[in-house]
């Protein structure tokens, strides 16, 4: 039990760097990226090529799946930045597939690994420090390097999103018209929104890569993205603390509804699809009763 | 000031502008005016960036402006207001305010990050200055509710007090007064008026032909996206080709309404 319950903070952890990172960029900046898995794939894989193949210290890979995953967003804003939203959502969520099949079709890559790369996965990514802990202790050594990026993480946004960069962010969720009147150049806040959310969303993705020590490309479907939407929207959009909030109960959700199979007598692949309704159900009900999500976004005082 | 050359535009098969010239001099308060449809917020929106234009030539200051990006045109100094006011919902009065200041530290990720003291500093110099402007347009009082829940009145306010935050060369306002209260109109007048003692020039696509004729050095009329007539605003109250423009056909109501050929 204590095992599972470490199991599910590293993983709430992890999806919490995704959740507020997607909110840094829908929540705050209004950009409709369906396309988010593709930084965790991104971050995963670019983390595992430097440990595994290069044999490169654990820092170096999670700074490699941080820039990997930065300068994909940063790449993805040049074709998109004069897309409407809905246009935005449709580009963003193709080029998360193409990176995941990118990864799916790879074999001169990691060919030669493990389990061969492409759809056969990579195994054998090694967990930082594990020799100085046993099986049991190290789930918790981990939860700590989880909890010092997840806390990372949140710091950096709220600095940014309460600075007056955070604010033409803001304005921009509105439409361009008003910030450029006010000289902004939205094109570039755009791109910085993107790289620093893709960024993110790499951290959190080479932060799983070495946790699990194995992926394959099925572990990023775009129903990874919709996971962490369903944690934005029902925590509460352009509010960090409700990013985590939303995190916390759809993980707790996605999680121990796995366990219901104990319980009530079902297959298990109807279970695992029933999960996904559920959580849709949830959206659902969060749109329609509370359509700003459990906390709202909070409002912006000054002293003055 | 600003100087349009022989602007042309065109929408598909529609003349939007065909060939205006006009010049609004530094200090000067000008009017732009015209029946609906006529090109006034076409050029407003050519002016500033905002459309592409045909053909022509556009200067602020002797130097062409026209091809820049709406951002670098305000840069470069020309403020502009929408005819429908823009003001984000789920931000609050003071922080629209606050987007306007130019050269903002903050906006920086780097400075974001890692300067906040000096962030902070340039943050409470433009609080201070923003509610100085908040006074000017008496919204001072709302300053920490949400753009959102203003009326539309008070969201021209907002557009106003926040371009002159911005403080560019020039201010294209387009309808200024549309909605506001007429106590408040005087008020405002007397702001622009102020402001452009100070050296502020103003150029103004208005409807009330009572504020333009109280303010106006100058009025440029277009119809059908000519230029039909250029003068003193008492000139132009007397141009038969004006009259002409505005009493024919649906225009003739809207001539009433703003008290040309009554």
């Amino acid at each position: 039990m204590i095992e599972y319950l470490a199991y599910l903070s590293i993983m709430t952890g992890i999806y919490g760097i995704l959740s507020l990172s997607l909110n840094l960029q829908y929540g705050f900046t209004g950009l409709a990226n369906f396309g988010h898995v593709a930084f965790f794939c991104l971050g995963a894989y670019t983390s595992t090529l430097i440990v595994v193949l290069a044999k490169g210290p654990f820092i170096l890979g999670l700074l490699g799946g941080i820039i990997a995953a930065g300068l994909f967003g940063w790449l993805i804003s040049i074709p998109t930045a004069n897309l409407k939203e809905d246009y935005w959502a449709i580009v963003t969520l193709a080029a998360a597939e193409i990176v995941r099949l990118f990864f799916l079709n790879e074999d001169w890559i990691f060919g030669k690994g493990p389990y061969h790369g492409g759809a056969f996965g990579i195994g054998g990514i090694p967990r930082p420090l594990q020799s100085w802990f046993s099986a049991t202790t190290y789930s918790f050594f981990y939860l700590c390097i989880v909890i010092f990026f997840l806390a990372l993480t949140y710091f950096v946004i709220r600095l940014l999103t309460n600075s007056p960069f955070g604010r033409v962010l803001k304005a921009m969720r509105e439409g361009d018209d008003l910030p450029l009147a006010m000289g902004k150049d939205v094109r570039k806040f755009r791109m910085r929104a993107m790289a620093l959310g893709g960024g993110m969303g790499g951290l959190a993705g080479s932060l799983v890569a070495h946790f699990w020590s194995f992926i394959d490309p099925y572990q990023f479907m775009p129903i990874e993205t919709f996971v962490v939407w369903a944690m934005v929207v029902v925590g509460g959009k352009g509010n960090n603390m409700g990013a985590l909030v939303g995190a916390v109960i759809i993980q707790f959700f996605y999680i121990s509804t796995r366990f219901l199979k104990d319980f009530i007598p079902i297959d298990a692949q109807v279970l695992a699809s029933l999960r996904m309704v559920l959580i849709g159900v949830l959206i659902v009900l969060v749109m329609l009763f509370m359509k700003e999500g459990l906390l709202k976004e909070k409002k912006r005082v000054y002293q003055g | 000031m600003l100087k349009v050359v022989d602007v042309h535009k065109s929408f598909g098969g529609i003349m939007a502008l065909d060939g205006v010239s006009l010049d609004v001099e530094r200090g000067s308060i000008t009017g732009l005016i015209g029946p609906n449809g006529s090109g006034k917020t076409t050029l407003f929106n050519i002016i500033s960036g905002y459309h592409p234009k045909d053909a022509g030539e556009i200067y602020l200051k002797g130097q062409r402006i026209d091809d820049l990006p709406p951002d670098a045109v305000a840069r470069k100094g020309v403020g502009r207001t929408f005819q429908i006011s823009q003001a984000p919902a789920k931000m609050t009065v003071l922080e629209n305010m606050l987007l306007a200041p130019k050269d903002q530290m903050g906006e920086g990720l780097w400075n974001a990050l890692f300067a906040k003291k000096r962030v902070l500093h340039q943050e409470r110099h433009n609080v201070e200055k923003a509610v100085e402007f908040l006074n000017s347009v008496e919204l001072i009082d709302l300053r920490n509710e949400y753009a959102g829940n203003l009326s539309g009145g008070q969201k021209k306010l907002l557009s106003l007090g926040r371009i002159l935050m911005a403080e560019p060369e020039i201010i294209l306002l387009d309808e200024p007064t549309a909605g506001v209260n007429p106590t408040l109109i005087k008020s405002l007048m007397r702001l622009i008026d102020d402001l452009r003692k100070g050296g502020k020039t103003f150029f103004f696509v208005e409807h009330n032909m009572k504020v333009i004729s109280d303010i106006c050095d100058k009025v440029y009329v277009l119809d059908f996206g000519k230029k039909i007539a250029e003068g003193t605003p008492r000139e132009i109250q007397e141009n038969e080709e004006v009259l002409e423009a505005y009493l024919s056909g649906s225009s003739k109501k809207w001539a009433q309404k703003a008290g040309i050929g009554s």
